[in-house]
Parts: structure tokens; C-alpha cells; sequence
């Protein structure tokens, strides 16, 4: 650039401020009024939609999929169509590194690659358009970054789909606009018919998208939430051998383990001694010496890092008594039964089950077959399921069996049909009376309906 | 009383000159595209004081990263707020830079006398996304460590140096303790003292070029 066109340049912007405005106050005041918009956008963010809560981190969750950031999004989507095409799409580093150096570049280098002192659109039209290509790219890409390039159905139309709007309409765009470098009206409609199609493509793909099945992650936050979570964690996998309250030092009634003397984990040996972390380490890993499976994801089991945690916590909270344990976290199970109040499964029964039976009675576990985690699965599941649950019957197998009497095989006297239950330690009285009133009631399912069912505290006994 | 104070300090420091230099410029017609610059500024100021918040309580550790932050949102007054800005700014400073990038393009402003305003303007919209990619890790949680897993991943792709850069990065062969620490590091010190100083460089151009006014059919 000569001397001369400086000069111009310079004489043209004086000229500009001549009939400007000023920095203070005018400038300023719409910069401070985006400002403030900001900062209240930015405050009502954070109030109304919050930050999406996420587990802990799990190096072992190998079925987690890993997403980048939602900026470099379109980068990882123009990678995975990139792999996809023939010969070229095998050497990665032309996309991750080549591609974006040599874009980075270009950019960084605009004010020396195009060196024409010409600042109006039209005497532009080259640059605009590559760049409004590229840009709707970027966000075409990033909007169809959740859509998979093979369908389930192993339909790669999707995919083709997309790495025609992403890679191949561009592409010819960008040859097209240097063969119609002089002629503005052809770059323009190369430029405009590109980004329609591009639009319209991409717009198809996300229409035939598979729907996403949004997954609800649940994260316990806070002490009292984590306590319950680890509760609910522990009645699951650990009550089975444990007990519900970490007391058993002999197990019973585990196919396997029958017999097999434990240390009671709510002891002051097993609490004092054992740090969080070792704790961590053995419910993750397993005492495979002493029969204890393993229960993380990298051993092989089901629970995530997080998860651990959670019993950990409710383990210290509940039992060490170094903790004091939060009121909220004690409070009890179910609401207590009033005279003639007849209970339901979704207020008692289910908490109940849930703390005291789950742990075996669940699939995969040594129960008859009897599965108990809905409503429906108690009342119909087993291999007794004609006995099990009899409405209005004190003979039900299951009130029989939580009171202490095995079930005996009608063939054969002599041969235990069910044994007692739970086969540690028996349900404390007001536990089995919950069960009692229930069954002879006609198991209730919600609290309305166990209302309509309740008698009023001068009407008849209980039965 | 106040009167004197104002006198003594405008002995020294010379409050007309800071006026006439700063604030009463002359500018051209300016629209609000003219507010994304400084909308990015500011957003750089609040990122930089509720970061510091931030930073009373969080532990950049595997073991207490995670938990530092439940007690933020949970246990601290207001520590979702912050967060909630600090979470929410991250990503509308990357939209306004970017904008604020191409608006500069699109009005050719990038062109003499302000190509050097350019290049550093270049290097603000790396260092922004090099924030957000070192702040994304911290919080250490599944979306988190696998963001990183597989942004790391991409960089060790890089012919010959791919290895170095990946351990560079990482600290090692996997994401580990390590990694947390160098993120955390760089988030808070080294990527910000960079983005500092360019600013700087940057506010400095701007006012000696004053903004450019939007082209016309002569320009």
C-alpha cells in the first residue's frame, strides 16, 4: 500500500469523526447498556436453567460417550464425516491437524492475503463469501453434531447426507467462487445457493434424526441427599450379606457364601481403622479371599465412583459414631400407622421393600424367582406366586415367613419350602405389621386408596 | 476537605490529561455491532472476579475437585450464583468473541491502519477458547473428564509431536491428577496473565486507531 492511498484512507476516517459522535458519553453509554444486559442475562442463566448436574468423574465408565466441548463440536463432527470418506479419510492428521492449521492461518493472515485498500461489501464479495460459507458450515455441523452417522439399522444415509452438507457443497462452493472470481453476480449466487442447500440438507438430517432418548442423571448433592442415595445403594447390593444395619457376622441364606463367617461393617473395628478411601478400594474391589465380589465398573460391577461414594457416606454418617448424622437424614422409613389407618405400597410398603428385601429379590439372585421391585412384581412374580400374597389371608406365605415360620414343602414335610425372611435377623414388629394390615387389607397400591380403605380409630379392631 | 484531596491527586496523576486521552475521544457513527468488544471485556472482567471466588474453595484435586464444587453450589451463600455466571459466561464469551470476530471481518476493519489490532485480536479469540478448554476439565465430573479425554486425544494426533503434545497436556499418558493440576494452573494463571497483557496491547491499538466507522461506497 503506497503512501498515497494512506493518506486517502486517513482523510476519508478524519472526515467520519467529523460528523461523529463522542467516546464519552455516547459511545460508552450503549456499551455500558450491553454490559448490563449481559450481566442480567447472565444472572437470570444461572438462576432459571442452572447448571446441569453430572456425576463424578469415572475413568473406568468405558460405556460413557465422550463429547467435547460444544465449541469444538462442529471441529469433531467434521472429523467423524471426514473418516468416513475413502482413502484420505484414513490419514487423521489432514482433518485434526492440517485442515484447521491451514484455516487458523488463512484467518490470522486475512489483513496480508488481502491486501486491497477497498472496505466496502461490494468490492468484497471473494472474502465475504468464503467466510459466510464457513461460518454456516460451523454451525450446520454443530447443530447436527448429536446426529450419528450410522443409523441403528446400519443406514448410512445420515451419514452421507451430512458429509454432503458438510464437506462436499462447500468444497465445490469454494472451487466455484475462484473460477468466478471476477464476476460478483455468479460468486453471489454460488455463495447464496451454497448456504441454501446447506440448510436445506442439513435441515433434512435433523428431521430424520432419531429421536435422542434424554438421559436423566441422578446426582445426589447434598449431605442429606448423598446419605439417602447411599442408603438406597447399600439395601440393594449390600443387605443381602450385611444385614440392613451392617450387624451380620454370619451369613445366611446366600447361595454360596452360606455360613461364611464376616466382620460386622458397623463396628467401631471395622470404622475406626478403615479409612474412606480403603473403604472405597474394598466395595470397589472386592475381598475375593473372603467371598466379597467386586461391585465398580473397573472390577466388573455395577456401581460407578460416584455411587461408591454415596455408600461410603451413608456407611460414616450412619454407624461411625465420630459423625454426627444430619436430623433430616433420620427421619424414618415410613410415616408410623395410626389406629385403623391402613397402609399403601407407595407410601410403606415400597421404602420397606426397598431397605429390607431388594437386595435378593431382584433379578439375578438366588429368590424362587420372586422379584419385588414394583408393585406388580410382588403381587405376581415367583415361583409361589398363587400363595405368596393372598388379600385378607393371615396365611399368605410371605406374612407367614417375615413372622418366623417356614414354609414346608406340602410333598415332602420334611423339606423347607421358603425359609424364614429375611433369613438374618427378622423385621422389627411394627415393620411386619405394616405387611399384616396391608395384606389383609387387600394390598393398597397409593395412600388414596388405602384411605378409602382405612377405618376411623373407634370402628372395629384390627384385624 | 474533599476539594483538596481532588487537588493533591490531580497534582499527580492529572485527571484533565486522563480525560482528554480516554474518554472525550472522537468517534464515528457507531451501532450497537460497535459493543461487542467491550461486551467481551466485560465478560473477561466478570469471568476474572467470580473465577476468583471460585477459587476460595475449590480444590483442584481428583479426590475433592467434585465435592468442592457440590459444596459451592450446595453449601456456600450464593455459590450457585457465581458459579451459575462464571458456567453461563464461559460459553457467551466464546459466542461474543467469535461475533465480534466476524463483525470485524465482515466491515473489513482489520484492514490498515489496524491489521496489528487484527493479529492480536486473533491471538484473544485462541487464548478465550484456551480458557475454556482448560476451565472445562476442572469441575471434574463423566462430561468433563472425557472432554478433555477426547480433546487431548485430538491434539496427539499432530504428525511427530502428537506424543509430546499429548503428554505435554496431560502430564503423562492418561488424564490424571496431573493433568488436573496443569489445567487448573494454567486456567487460573498462565492463559489469563496472557490474556491480560494481550488485552492490553489491544485496548491500547483501539484507542490510538480509534473504531473504525462502518465502510461506505467510496471506501
Amino acid at each position: 500500500m503506497d503512501d498515497e492511498t494512506k493518506k486517502q484512507i486517513n482523510e476519508r476516517y478524519e472526515k467520519h469523526l467529523e460528523k461523529g459522535e463522542r467516546f464519552w458519553p455516547d459511545t460508552i453509554f450503549r456499551d455500558l447498556i450491553m454490559s448490563l444486559g449481559i450481566f442480567t442475562l447472565l444472572i437470570l442463566l444461572a438462576t432459571f436453567v442452572g447448571i446441569p448436574a453430572e456425576p463424578k468423574a469415572d475413568p473406568s465408565d468405558t460405556s460413557y460417550i465422550p463429547r467435547p466441548e460444544w465449541y469444538f463440536l462442529f471441529l469433531f463432527k467434521f472429523l467423524a464425516l471426514y473418516g468416513q470418506l475413502p482413502l484420505i479419510g484414513k490419514i487423521e492428521w489432514l482433518a485434526t491437524v492440517l485442515v484447521p492449521s491451514v484455516a487458523l492461518g488463512v484467518l490470522t493472515l486475512i489483513p496480508f492475503i488481502e491486501r486491497s485498500p477497498h472496505r466496502h461489501y461490494s468490492k468484497r464479495v471473494l472474502p465475504i463469501s468464503i467466510m459466510t460459507i464457513m461460518v454456516v458450515g460451523i454451525v450446520l455441523l454443530t447443530l447436527m453434531s448429536e446426529v450419528p452417522t450410522v443409523s441403528e439399522d446400519g443406514s448410512t444415509l445420515l451419514g452421507t447426507l451430512q458429509t454432503i452438507a458438510g464437506i462436499f457443497i462447500p468444497l465445490t462452493a469454494y472451487v466455484l467462487l475462484f473460477v468466478f472470481k471476477n464476476n460478483t453476480r455468479l460468486m453471489l449466487w454460488t455463495t447464496g445457493l451454497a448456504a441454501v442447500s446447506m440448510i436445506f440438507i442439513s435441515g433434512t438430517v435433523l428431521t430424520l434424526a432419531p429421536e435422542k432418548p434424554t438421559e436423566e442423571t441422578e446426582v445426589a448433592a447434598t449431605l442429606v441427599d448423598q446419605i439417602f442415595a447411599g442408603q438406597d445403594l447399600y439395601s440393594v447390593h449390600c443387605t443381602e450379606c450385611h444385614g440392613d444395619d451392617g450387624s451380620i457376622a454370619v451369613i445366611e441364606g446366600v447361595e454360596g457364601l452360606e455360613g461364611e463367617k464376616i466382620t460386622p461393617i458397623n463396628s467401631r473395628d471395622v470404622l475406626y481403622t478403615i479409612t474412606d478411601s480403603a473403604m472405597l478400594e474394598v466395595i470397589a474391589y472386592g475381598r475375593p479371599n473372603a467371598g466379597m465380589p467386586p461391585f465398580g465398573k473397573t472390577y466388573g460391577g455395577e456401581l460407578s465412583k460416584s455411587e461408591i461414594d454415596y455408600i461410603v457416606v451413608f456407611m460414616r454418617y450412619m454407624w461411625d459414631d465420630r459423625f454426627e448424622v444430619p436430623q433430616e437424614a433420620l427421619k424414618p422409613l415410613f410415616p408410623p400407622l395410626a389406629e385403623g389407618e391402613v397402609p399403601s405400597y407407595d407410601v410403606h410398603i415400597q421404602p420397606i421393600v426397598k431397605r429390607y428385601c431388594i437386595s435378593c429379590h431382584r433379578p439375578g439372585k438366588d429368590n424362587n424367582n420372586y422379584l419385588m421391585t414394583t408393585y406388580e412384581e410382588i403381587l405376581t412374580t415367583g415361583d409361589n406366586a398363587a400363595n405368596n400374597i393372598i388379600a385378607g389371608d393371615e396365611n399368605s406365605y410371605l406374612l407367614l415367613t417375615i413372622q418366623g415360620q417356614p414354609i414346608m414343602n406340602p410333598e415332602n414335610p420334611e423339606e423347607e419350602l421358603i425359609g424364614v425372611m429375611p433369613p438374618t435377623r427378622p423385621l422389627k414388629p411394627n415393620v411386619v405389621e405394616v405387611f399384616l394390615r396391608w395384606i389383609m387389607n387387600g394390598m393398597p397400591r397409593t395412600a388414596a386408596e388405602a384411605q378409602a380403605l382405612s377405618t376411623t380409630p373407634t370402628a372395629a379392631p384390627e384385624p | 476537605m474533599w476539594k483538596n484531596i481532588y487537588l493533591w491527586l490531580d497534582e499527580r496523576i492529572g485527571f484533565n490529561g486522563l480525560y482528554k486521552n480516554l474518554l472525550d475521544r472522537p468517534e464515528p457513527k457507531t451501532t450497537w455491532w460497535n459493543t461487542l468488544g467491550s461486551a467481551s471485556l466485560f465478560l473477561f472482567v466478570l469471568q476474572g472476579l467470580t473465577g476468583i471466588f471460585l477459587t476460595v474453595y475449590y480444590t483442584p484435586s481428583p479426590d475433592h475437585a467434585y465435592d468442592s464444587i457440590q459444596y459451592i453450589m450446595e453449601g456456600v451463600a450464593f455459590g450457585w450464583l457465581i458459579r451459575g455466571i462464571h458456567h453461563w459466561g464461559a460459553t457467551l464469551m466464546v459466542i461474543l468473541v467469535f461475533v465480534h470476530m466476524l463483525r470485524v471481518f465482515y466491515t473489513a476493519s482489520f484492514k490498515y491502519p489496524r491489521e496489528l489490532t487484527w493479529l492480536i485480536g486473533i491471538g484473544l479469540f485462541l487464548t478465550t477458547l484456551g480458557m475454556g478448554f482448560t476451565g472445562y476439565l476442572l469441575p471434574w465430573n463423566q462430561k468433563a473428564y472425557w472432554a478433555t479425554t477426547v480433546g487431548t486425544q485430538i491434539a496427539g494426533t499432530v504428525p511427530f509431536l502428537g506424543e509430546f503434545i499429548l503428554k505435554a497436556l496431560r502430564g503423562g499418558p492418561d488424564l490424571s491428577a496431573l493433568t488436573l493440576q496443569r489445567f487448573f494452573s494454567a486456567h487460573i494463571w498462565m492463559i489469563p496473565a496472557a490474556l491480560a497483557a494481550l488485552i492490553g496491547v489491544h485496548l491500547f491499538l483501539i484507542i490510538k486507531h480509534g473504531e473504525s466507522h462502518f465502510p461506505t461506497k467510496d471506501d
